[in-house]
């Protein structure tokens, strides 16, 4: 236990004046509130900008000048197949990595959790160096790794370079490590006396697992599932360095492509490209905000 | 089933959890391993069921080492403090999950559930899901997962401690009732003595992952071997009394500053014969609380101030300072000893106790 | 009481760090436990191997190669240690590695952990719901596409008539009109960008770890007398310690390799290597097009010197704070 240096008590058994506490709130209100305009300015810009033909600063325009020029013509674009071709990829890119992510973090998460084996302790400190490590670093390699997987018959058509399966693939490599940080976290907070039971009871390791363990980290597996699919639908830096063209690009990149291949930039059109592309964050927003602010509550507790 | 542990040790790096702990354990019989918080009862227990693999000796059930056999091999069931129940299963798929891993034909699961839960009186539970149970009922089908796969070793991991009071009283019988009628070999580990008293056949006292003694319960409680039995066997405790046992015409007596008794030649001879003081212990139903000192109590009655007075219902726990010396004695709640009081007690030393203080082995038993 | 039991095999297992008994079983046996659990390993090691060990590999044999989009249709030609001299006497080298050090730093200690610390001990000291709500506002950046996100902040960095903050910003606190990404400060809108970001990874653990000290070990410090800042002191921070030397490992190694923001935001401009991290030079060498080709074989030798690098401080970082002991073992044995 931590030792608690004590000050002399206080006489009168009065704690904190109450006037203090009430400007210590205050403060505290005060800094919070501070520190978000930035974020709150930027949301409010998107969504403003998204619904007027153009913006200055947060002010919508119209083409006098003067304030006003509502319009949903940004929104034209939900017309075009681009753009759902993009939303497919994009989509396909996130649920691909849930079940793969998934999948090799749940058994693997499992093992490094409660078994015991040869390479244990190196494979959890390799996990925490490699989660950290973000693997950007690597891209030159994979860049060659993929171009050989692609000549692969037959699923190299699928997991090769520049296909939706390839970047896909390179994705649930790189959020693994996360991954199995996570599911480890959840695993160790399992009653070891239920795994012994299930045992005696005559269930292999495997059945252990599946029939008895899994189910008690459903909510681990929804927050990592929840969480790998926003990185997926996110996923910029692997799609843009590992396709090419407008095929298999998935949402940020066409994003960016929109951004950088027109000039002068339609920033308002831009902005409602990017509000659409977030719909879906949206509504996790809104409707699982416990999920996310817990979604490292398994894994916080050390390595 | 007969087990026999052979010289079984568990030990990582320089920890031992269990030290050569060499005993058997007779076809039917209920064993208590009892002992304190990290003695390795528990650590014991796990290697029993296969959990923990020994680093040295052996386990054998009726004969036949089964060291390497997996946990699901050896024909055991178990009960543990924390119930360990699936909770997303229902008290029927609880207790079915031995039978369905056996692939046994559903007819056959079905009937044999509801036998054990009838048995086990949670009959008309079997469709709750365990979180809508109380904590005896959730004890109750534990036991019924134990017991449905009709073990031949039964093994029990503290599995009342969880309960409260009244409800422990009823399952200790309980158990103890059902080990006796279906005579599953059981291995019982606890930390209350009461527990293991009321319930075992023999009991296995362990104290810092060494086999202290394993005796029946009453040898236990008349015969410790060692200090430590003595001091945790029994409830209110033993009282502890540094003496010297010397001749004084032709009586032994055990001395100190503040003590001066006469021992039968039975009980004193061995601690007599030790040059410098020993241990002596009186259990506090030992002493009695005298108006005043006969002549035939000669040489066995002693003068204390009582110090503190702990109801106990029945009868009163005194604490009584003898000359600085501490004591605690069951006394008649008629007395109405109050603190402060100057008490006369005479002490039946032909139940006393001696023990060596260097080996902590007992000068009678041992 | 409930843990008695768990707390015995606890105490043991957790003294019992490391090597098992010397007692030595059939080799079958052993093997047959040991495949189960490689079993469980099995898609995890073998994404690990090929995606980051093959990978890694690659990386260092490329960096020994002249491999470019001019000639990789031809046999590697291995040109020894050539990348590295180049490397390490690039003129811009000192500058880059200097930028490195300063982003990583300045971010770490500003916001990933010193905001991240305050924001955690804020919001957990005010009432749950509000709490909660700022935490969710700050969760946003990490939600938010990084195109996207980027996206805000040049916005709101633009110049006039465009840029947010010159418009609601009085002169003074440096509204000058201009662009303020490129005209201004362009390494405080890269350590905004990646700090906003990466201080609510910090702050969600942090509140986690110190929701969870018991109650009763503040309620005793504050009748013992202390204040505010004393229990933050002497209570909440040494309560939280290995969750802060775990960020503190964690966002430095991440900082360290990370460059999407900035190769969005200023793609290491303005001007030449202004804001120029070491990972983002080996990007853009290997996979940039405007010095005519992507130099795979040089980029890959940038970032092999940098991994090297983030190797050793990880490996530091582990043995300093003996992350190591924070390993338990399994408490049950396969037999």
């Amino acid at each position: 236990m931590t030792t608690v240096e004590t000050a002399p008590p206080r006489p009168a058994a009065g704690p904190i004046p109450r006037s203090r506490q009430k400007m210590g709130r205050y403060f505290a209100y005060g800094f919070l509130i501070l520190s978000i305009i930035p974020i709150l300015v930027g949301y409010a810009w998107l969504i403003i900008a998204t619904v007027s033909a153009r913006t200055q600063g947060l002010l919508p325009k119209n083409a006098e000048g003067g304030i006003g020029g509502f319009t949903l013509s940004n929104w034209d674009f939900v017309f075009e197949s681009a753009i759902w071709n993009a939303m497919l990829n994009s989509l396909l890119i996130a649920v691909f990595m849930v079940i793969g992510v998934g999948l090799a973090s749940t058994s693997g998460g499992y093992a490094l959790s409660r078994m015991k084996f040869a390479g244990r302790k190196t494979f959890l400190t390799g996990t925490l160096v490699l989660h950290a490590f973000k693997a950007e670093m690597l891209l030159i390699a994979i860049f060659f790794v993929l171009r050989f997987l692609g000549d692969i018959p037959i699923i190299g058509g699928f997991i090769g370079f520049n296909t939706v399966g390839g970047v896909a693939l390179v994705m649930v490599a790189l959020e693994l490590p996360l991954g199995i940080w996570l599911m480890k976290g959840f695993f160790d907070n399992l009653s070891w006396d239920m795994e012994r039971a299930a045992l005696i009871d005559g269930a292999s390791r495997f059945r252990v697992w599946w029939q008895i363990m899994v189910p008690q980290v459903r909510p681990g597996i929804a927050a990592l599932s929840l969480f790998t699919f926003i990185v997926g639908w996110n996923a910029y830096l692997v799609p843009f360095t590992f396709t090419i063209g407008t095929k298999v690009a998935n949402m940020p990149v066409f994003l960016n492509q929109l951004i950088s291949d027109t000039a002068p930039v339609n920033w308002n059109l831009v902005a409602a490209v990017g509000l659409f592309q977030m719909i879906p964050l949206i509504i996790f927003f809104i409707f699982t905000q416990e999920l996310l602010l817990n979604i490292y509550a398994g894994g916080s507790k050390g390595t | 089933m007969r087990v026999e542990l052979d010289n079984l040790t568990k030990s990582w790096d320089e920890v031992i959890g269990a030290d050569s702990i060499t005993l058997d354990i007779a076809d039917g019989e209920l064993v208590a391993f009892l002992g304190p918080s990290g003695c390795g009862k528990t650590t014991t227990l796990l290697m029993v069921a296969g959990i923990y693999k020994p680093t040295a000796g052996t386990i054998s059930f009726d004969g036949q080492v089964v060291n390497e056999v997996a946990p699901k091999d050896r024909g055991i069931g178990m009960v543990f403090q924390s119930y360990a129940l699936y909770p997303h299963m229902t008290v029927f798929g609880n207790i079915s999950y031995p039978l369905r891993l056996q692939k046994l034909n559903k007819g056959v699961i079905k009937e044999r559930v509801q036998t054990v839960a009838d048995m086990m009186g949670i009959g008309d539970l079997l469709e709750r899901k365990i979180a809508q149970l109380s904590g005896g009922q959730q004890q109750r089908v534990a036991l019924g997962r134990a017991l449905v796969k009709e073990p031949q070793l039964l093994l029990f991991d503290e599995p009342l401690s969880n309960l409260d009071a009244r409800l422990r009283l009823t399952m200790r019988g309980e158990i103890k009732r059902l080990q006796e009628d279906l005579g599953i070999t059981s291995i019982y580990v606890t930390h209350d003595q009461v527990e293991a008293m009321t319930m075992a056949d023999r009991i296995a006292v362990m104290s810092k992952g060494v086999l202290q003694a394993y005796d029946v319960p009453e040898a236990l409680y008349d015969r410790p071997k060692t200090l430590f039995v003595a001091a945790f066997v029994g409830n209110p405790p033993m009282n502890f009394f540094d003496v010297e046992v010397m001749r004084v015409n032709g009586d032994l007596r055990a001395k100190s500053d503040a003590i001066d008794l006469v021992i039968p030649h039975d009980r004193g001879e061995k601690a007599a014969a030790v040059d410098g003081k020993v241990i002596m212990g009186v259990r506090p139903e030992d002493v009695d609380v005298v108006d005043d000192a006969s002549p035939a109590a000669e040489g066995l009655t002693l003068a204390g101030e009582a110090v503190v007075v702990e109801p106990l219902g029945r009868e009163d726990l005194v604490g009584i300072s003898i000359n600085g010396v501490d004591l605690r004695v069951l006394v008649d709640k008629t007395r109405g000893v109050r603190v402060g009081d100057t008490i006369t007690l005479v002490f039946n030393t032909s139940r006393a106790q001696f023990f060596d203080p260097e080996t902590e082995a007992s000068l009678l038993w041992a | 009481m409930t843990q008695q039991i768990e707390e015995e095999a606890d105490a043991l297992a957790r003294a019992a760090v490391g090597a098992p008994g010397p007692q030595r079983r059939p080799l079958g046996r052993r093997v047959r436990s040991t495949a189960s659990a490689y079993g469980f390993m099995a898609p995890a090691v073998a994404l690990v191997l090929v995606f980051f060990v093959a990978s890694g590999l690659l990386l260092l044999i490329l960096s020994f190669t002249d491999l470019s989009s001019a000639n990789f249709s031809r046999a590697w030609n291995f040109i020894g240690l050539d990348n590295y001299e180049r490397l390490f006497t690039d003129p811009f080298f000192p500058k880059i590695a200097r930028n490195t050090v300063f982003y990583v730093v300045t971010t770490l200690i500003v916001f990933n952990l010193g905001l991240a610390l305050v924001l955690a001990l804020v919001t957990t000291s005010i009432p749950r719901r509000a709490g909660f709500f700022f935490r969710l506002v700050w969760l946003l950046p990490r939600l938010t596409p990084s195109v996207v996100y980027i996206l805000m902040w040049q916005r709101i960095g633009a110049g006039d008539p465009f840029g947010i903050y010159n418009q609601i910003v009085p002169e003074f606190l440096g509204a000058s009109g201009g662009n303020l990404i490129f005209g201004g400060s362009p390494w405080a809108f890269v350590i905004l960008t990646n700090g906003f970001n990466g201080a609510s990874f910090g702050m969600i653990i942090f509140t986690s770890a110190l929701e969870s000290i018991p109650k009763d070990l503040l309620t005793a410090a504050k009748v013992d007398g202390a204040g505010t800042w004393r229990i933050i002191r002497d209570i909440k921070i040494p309560m939280i310690k290995w969750p802060l030397l775990f960020i503190a490992t964690y966002q430095t190694l991440s900082l360290l390799t990370s460059f999407e923001y900035i190769l969005l935001l200023t793609e290491g401009g303005p001007g030449l290597f202004t804001t120029e991290v070491w990972a983002l030079t080996s990007y853009k060498r290997a996979f940039a097009t405007y010095f005519g080709n992507s130099q795979w074989g040089y980029g890959a030798t940038w970032a092999i010197v940098l991994v090297t690098i983030a190797l050793l401080l990880a490996v530091a970082y582990v043995k300093l704070f003996r992350f190591n002991e924070l390993i338990e073992e399994p408490r049950i044995e396969n037999l």
